[in-house]
């Protein structure tokens, strides 16, 4: 026996190495698994690298924008001057708006929603394989940042903390194909799932075909996922197509987000990631 | 080449490939840097050594990618393995000829990948993904082109005998 294995040590060993990862991914699928502690110690490695490369690639392209971007801004600082006095006169109407709709909530017995912390982090690569859609972020475990929270910009949704270790994240985006989104239309209501699609927009599923859509309605999250909070805009409706039959009607989103141009990001908190801090912290205790 | 340089370098490529695709927004079109590291192996190294340094040069792939699933270190080892099968038969030594066997290593890469990722997962990012793939394999032949040299000489550094005064 022991004869054998040594005469056929090497195809042996060949096989388990191309058996194990695939067993291992044929048992997995789509989940993948949680970070062992040697790929914590690669991603550590390799991380601070890949952030020192982007800062210097970064660097070097805003520097000569901002060489190139110096002639027009005397009159773009004259009309940001202008902007920024119309933006200051609606905050201040927005703010009073703010003060009734608390008033109101109050009156109806709303309980508000606790909006959790805002973690700012920053883009430090974007995934080499192209089945997948994430991107790596400058902010982990140690930022208080855990799987299952959602990350946005100003603008709107960017996707969902998939892995997280000791200082980096890597995040699935909105965009990619196993993402989903629950969503609504903010002018009627109307509730759906945002799908995405690879690097185009967004599929609109699960609207029932008699819901109140049109071309151009902003899409919003309606923060029944338990993932994304509610209220952050995921997109406009485009391609809209209303069946004759069946029970759904189809669009397609425009993300209001370019995922493919992020650089600061803000991690966002959930009840999902409340969760996993939780069982964090229970872990550490035992 | 030794199985801790071909880590370094698989590293430092994904690392590089990463920014790069960050930078010039290549949502559709990658650079398969390690199919062409792995080419290079199933042309050079021995099959142990060449095996465990594709599986790896996979594993990184794996964690790179965010989610990892052992997928891409299975496709590494079987395209080491694929690749030495042919290069018995298949002459390769200039650059030219190195970039046309990862471009073949890379179609076979892309293909089994979308295939066993559309059996497992059944989402409908395949047709995107073999959409993208032609311009991927473009890519990744003109990337072969650049580390040919570069991993000629990285080998050729290791093959000098040691305590010899240069």
């Amino acid at each position: 026996m022991l004869s054998l294995l040594k005469r056929y040590r090497r195809p042996l060993i060949v096989g388990a190495l191309l058996l194990y990862p695939l067993v291992a991914f044929l048992l997995s699928g789509r989940k993948g698994r949680d970070p062992n502690p040697i790929d914590r110690a690669v991603i550590a490695v390799s991380s601070p690298v890949q952030q020192a490369l982007t800062a210097g690639i970064e660097g070097t392209v805003s520097a000569v924008q901002h060489y190139l971007d110096l002639r027009g801004v005397r009159q773009e600082n004259d009309a940001l001057r202008l902007e920024n006095l119309q933006l200051r006169a609606s905050v201040q109407a927005l703010g009073e708006s703010r003060t009734e709709n608390e008033r109101l909530r109050k009156l109806l017995g709303y309980a508000e929603a606790a909006p959790g912390p805002e973690i700012p982090a920053r883009v430090v690569g974007v995934n080499p394989v192209a089945k997948l859609l994430s991107v790596r972020i400058s902010g982990g475990e140690k930022d208080n940042v855990f799987r299952g929270m959602s990350v946005v910009t100003p603008d709107g949704i960017v996707g969902q903390v998939i892995r997280a270790t000791g200082s980096y994240s890597d995040v699935a985006l909105v965009t990619d194909p196993q993402s989903r989104v629950a969503v609504r239309v903010q002018r009627s209501r109307a509730r759906g799932t945002a799908a995405g699609a690879g690097s185009g927009p967004l599929k609109l599923e699960n609207m029932l075909r008699t819901e109140d859509v049109e071309e151009g309605d902003l899409i919003i999250t309606s923060g029944t996922d338990g993932i994304y909070p509610p209220g952050l805009v995921v997109g406009r409706v485009t391609n809209l197509e209303k069946k004759q039959h069946g029970m759904f009607q189809g669009a397609d989103i425009v993300p209001a987000v370019d995922t493919s141009k992020l650089e600061e990001v803000l991690v966002v908190g959930s009840p999902y990631s409340a969760m996993a801090q939780g069982n964090a912290a229970e872990g550490a205790a035992k | 080449m030794k199985f801790l340089v071909t880590v370094g370098i698989a590293l430092a490529l994904l690392t590089l490939e990463s920014v790069v695709v960050k930078q010039a927004g290549l949502v559709l079109g990658r650079i398969d840097v390690t199919v062409v590291l792995v080419a290079f192996l199933a042309l050079r190294a021995t099959l142990l050594e060449g095996a465990f340094s594709a599986f790896a040069v996979g594993y990184l792939l794996d964690l790179m990618s965010g989610q990892p699933t052992g997928l891409f270190t299975f496709l590494a080892v079987f395209t080491f393995l694929v690749g030495r099968l042919v290069s018995s038969f298949v002459d390769v030594r200039g650059a030219l000829s190195f970039a046309l066997f990862a471009m073949g290593a890379d179609v076979g890469h892309g293909l089994l990948a979308t295939f066993l990722t559309w059996l497992t997962v059944k989402d409908g990012g395949s047709g995107q993904a073999l959409a993208g793939l032609p311009l991927q394999v473009a890519l990744t032949g003109a990337a072969a082109l650049v580390l040919f040299p570069l991993f000629r000489r990285f080998e050729a550094a290791q093959d000098r005998p040691a305590g010899l005064l240069r």
